[in-house]
């Protein structure tokens, strides 16, 4: 573990004052820009086709003017170059790394995680799962060995906090879910780390199994989840549910974005040692302020591994303008869906989590799944397809989930029902129309 | 317990420790007979009725009280789920494991290797200490290699001609239940393969991909296709030699025993189940684990290494 310390260590560092922080972010932007034009080709390029001066950043508000790419424009430099190597990265001698990849609508890209990025991505991560609670000694279940880059940092958390660890067979798709309950049921874990929708995966294998999920989960202590986001109903419900000290959850992706819950739960705090995160405006490119929903743009701010530079994620989210009652520095965010899961219903945008958070003021509905159902012509009303709740007549259900709509949005809704959400749709969160009436009608 | 003649009483796993399991590998050798004669088997059944009766995970074959650094729920399709305990020192002697097995199949400093198998396999997780906690040194990092893994479900057999594709490994590793799909995609693609990688491994637990079933997906893809012996239960890991046409095995590692031949009824081939010991597992000690592998012994001489005992399979 010594020979990958981490480049920054501060224990205190999510409590320092803005000011430094901010001093601390520009060295780092300042840092890794330089990296990026001396070492990486496709910034090199991207810089000069838009004739961008990386010296000339001297303040975060010059940082704004880096040119955005997307991950469009990091799929096309795969694809000219036939080779993972894309420029985003510079390799470290043979060993001294790992490729992962992920995979999206647009297609697959590589990501090149050496052990230097490993270690202090690692280190910076493992702060968060002891705000959740894991401690030395704890045995911690641990989902996505090997392929998947949180469970690269997951590695060196698990090392550096002292923790034990147990690995369910298979992968965290549906039909392993009984490996899962019987790894929590066999080996006892008081930590678990696992994608939402695999918990998910996991009660309806309890409720098949005829089991109370809280009898499973009873020697877990917290449970962190990542990989789709909760409303604060979903998390409450499912910690009842579960019988659980606490459930957290984390944003993140693999290009740089950390973000986790603290126990006050108000909003996840961007790990400022590691990344750099601003909200823009999509269609004008500017910043835009705390408050304001737009897209997520993140830097990374350590200059080892695949760097994503001004990386637009394309996906929805905010930084929450009001501090935490924890009192750290570090600022909140939240992440909603990706940008193209939002939909224009009568000149509004609709996000499929504001649905959810509507729907669950019906205590029958939370944590029921739904998608909207998108057209391609113009629409004037909301569609909803929701399965089937356990309790509660779906006549009045309907009723009142068109005068929530309503309310909350002014637009009529139509909700259909569905014994259980369709395979191919499950953790979908929008269906195209022209799908659901090929299959339906 | 230390002072007392291994060989002399059958003692249950959980009361070897790491000097009791060196003096019994050297009795082994010996006088291998008489280990055969003293130890009773241990199946999978018996482990199962082991963790069913007892409720402990390991079957009662751990041999520390303290709770080991990684415990792997292992790929066994039994009523009860069955787990590996294992701490740093035996992660990274399976890894060695897995290091011979990739220098034989020619793996070397500056390979990109591809890994379709789940992450929980121990061809995946014993390929880099970036995988695994508590592995210090995994193949990749041994030998100087770039490792990525697929993760192992079938329908991500697009995802794998990806890694074709951008990575070209050296060597892809893959599930044989994973070759089909796998073999599907790279014909729709219409991709000469053999532009793109040297070599693949076929991997399967308790089980080794038939020798007309290898080759004809080699003749459909090709490329060479060797293939890779797992026992999991045994942490056992025997790769197949492009030189002599048989599986290598390391008597610093294992000890296996080809009891009772039978004579294959179609092939005509003599093979037996084989008893698997396991030498550097002491959390869990396996000591003579009946395998679902039905292979032959052959002496060692093989030009790669001369040393190495060998099976057929």
């Amino acid at each position: 573990m010594r020979k990958y310390a981490s480049a920054v260590s501060h224990k205190e560092m999510d409590r320092w004052p803005e000011d430094r922080l901010k001093r601390y972010q520009l060295r780092a932007l300042r840092r890794v820009l330089r990296y990026a034009y001396q070492e990486l080709p496709f910034y090199r390029e991207h810089f000069d086709k838009a004739s961008f001066v990386p010296d000339k950043v001297k303040t975060l508000a010059d940082f704004a003017r880096v040119p955005i790419f997307t991950k469009k424009e990091a799929l096309q430099a795969l694809r000219q170059k036939k080779s993972f190597q894309a420029g985003l990265e510079r390799l470290d001698a043979p060993g001294e790394g790992v490729l992962c990849m992920t995979s999206g609508t647009l297609g697959t890209s590589f990501l090149y995680l050496s052990k230097k990025w490993a270690a202090i991505r690692g280190d910076s991560l493992a702060r968060a799962y002891r705000w959740a609670g894991l401690r030395r000694g704890m045995r911690m279940l641990m989902a996505a060995p090997a392929w998947h880059s949180l469970a690269v940092q997951e590695t060196r958390v698990m090392r550096r906090i002292g923790a034990t660890c147990v690995i369910p067979w298979g992968t965290f798709l549906p039909q392993y879910a009984p490996h899962f309950v019987d790894a929590i049921l066999d080996v006892k874990p008081a930590f678990v780390s696992i994608f939402l929708p695999m918990l998910y995966a996991l009660l309806a294998e309890c409720r098949r199994r005829e089991m109370n999920p809280a009898h499973a989960f009873k020697n877990v202590e917290a449970i962190l989840v990542v990989g789709a986001p909760m409303t604060p109903r979903s998390r409450l419900a499912l910690k009842k549910e579960l019988g659980v000290a606490d459930i957290f959850e984390g944003l993140g992706n693999p290009e740089g974005l950390t973000a986790m819950e603290c126990p006050f739960h108000a909003g996840h705090h961007i790990f400022a040692d590691c990344c750099y995160v601003e909200i823009v405006d999509p269609a004008t490119g500017l910043l835009l302020p705390a408050g304001q929903r737009g897209n997520v743009v993140i830097t990374s701010l350590i200059p080892h591994g695949s760097l994503y530079l001004r990386y637009d994620t394309e996906d929805l989210g905010v930084i929450l303008p009001d501090k935490c009652k924890c009192r750290r520095s570090w600022p909140l965010m939240e992440v909603y869906d990706r940008r193209s899961n939002t939909l224009r219903v009568a000149g509004q945008e609709i996000v499929p989590y504001d649905v959810r958070l509507c729907l669950e003021t019906l205590p029958e509905l939370v944590n029921i799944p739904f998608a909207l159902i998108r057209s391609e012509t113009k629409m004037d009303s909301l569609g909803l397809l929701i399965q089937k709740p356990p309790t509660g007549n779906v006549k009045q259900l309907g009723t009142r989930i068109n005068g929530l709509i309503r309310e909350k949005f002014g637009l009529d809704c139509r909700a259909d029902w569905a014994e259980e959400l369709p395979q191919r749709w499950k953790g979908v969160t929008v269906i195209e129309e022209k799908d659901w009436r090929a299959t339906h009608g | 317990m230390d002072g007392a003649d291994p060989m002399s009483q059958s003692k249950p796993p959980s009361h070897f420790t790491p000097r009791s399991l060196r003096a019994l590998r050297a009795k082994a050798m010996r006088r291998p007979e008489d280990f055969a004669a003293t130890f009773p088997v241990t199946t999978l059944e018996g482990l199962a009725a082991a963790k069913i009766k007892s409720g402990d995970p390991y079957a009662l074959r751990r041999t520390k009280k303290n709770t080991p650094k990684v415990a792997l729920q292992l790929e066994y399709d039994m009523e009860t789920a069955l787990y590996a305990a294992l701490d740093s020192n035996e992660l990274s002697r399976y890894a060695e494991a897995l290091r011979r097995c990739w220098s034989l199949l020619g793996i070397a400093k500056g390979d990109r290797v591809g890994i379709f198998d789940y992450g929980t396999s121990p061809v995946s997780y014993l390929a880099s200490s970036t995988f695994t906690p508590y592995l210090q040194r995994g193949a990749a990092d041994i030998l100087g290699c770039l490792p990525i893994c697929n993760d192992g479900a079938a329908n991500l057999s697009q995802r794998a001609v990806e890694i074709v594709k951008f990575v070209r490994p050296r060597v892809m590793f893959l599930r044989t239940d994973c070759l089909h799909p796998f073999t599907a995609e790279i014909s729709r693609g219409s991709m000469p393969l053999s532009s793109y990688v040297d070599t693949l491994v076929a991997v399967e637990n308790e089980g080794v991909l038939a020798r007309a079933e290898r080759d004809a997906y080699q003749a459909k893809l090709g490329v060479p296709i060797y293939r890779l012996m797992r026992a999991d239960a045994a942490m056992f890991l025997a790769p197949e030699c492009h030189r002599c046409g048989l599986f290598h095995l390391w008597s610093d590692l294992y000890h296996v025993e080809a009891p009772e031949p039978q004579t294959d009824r179609e092939t005509g081939r003599q093979a037996s189940r084989l008893v698997i010991t396991n030498w550097f597992a002491t959390s869990c000690p396996t000591i003579r684990y009946v395998s679902q592998i039905s292979a032959c012994l052959q002496p060692p001489g093989c030009p790669a290494d001369a040393r190495d005992l060998r099976i057929s399979a």
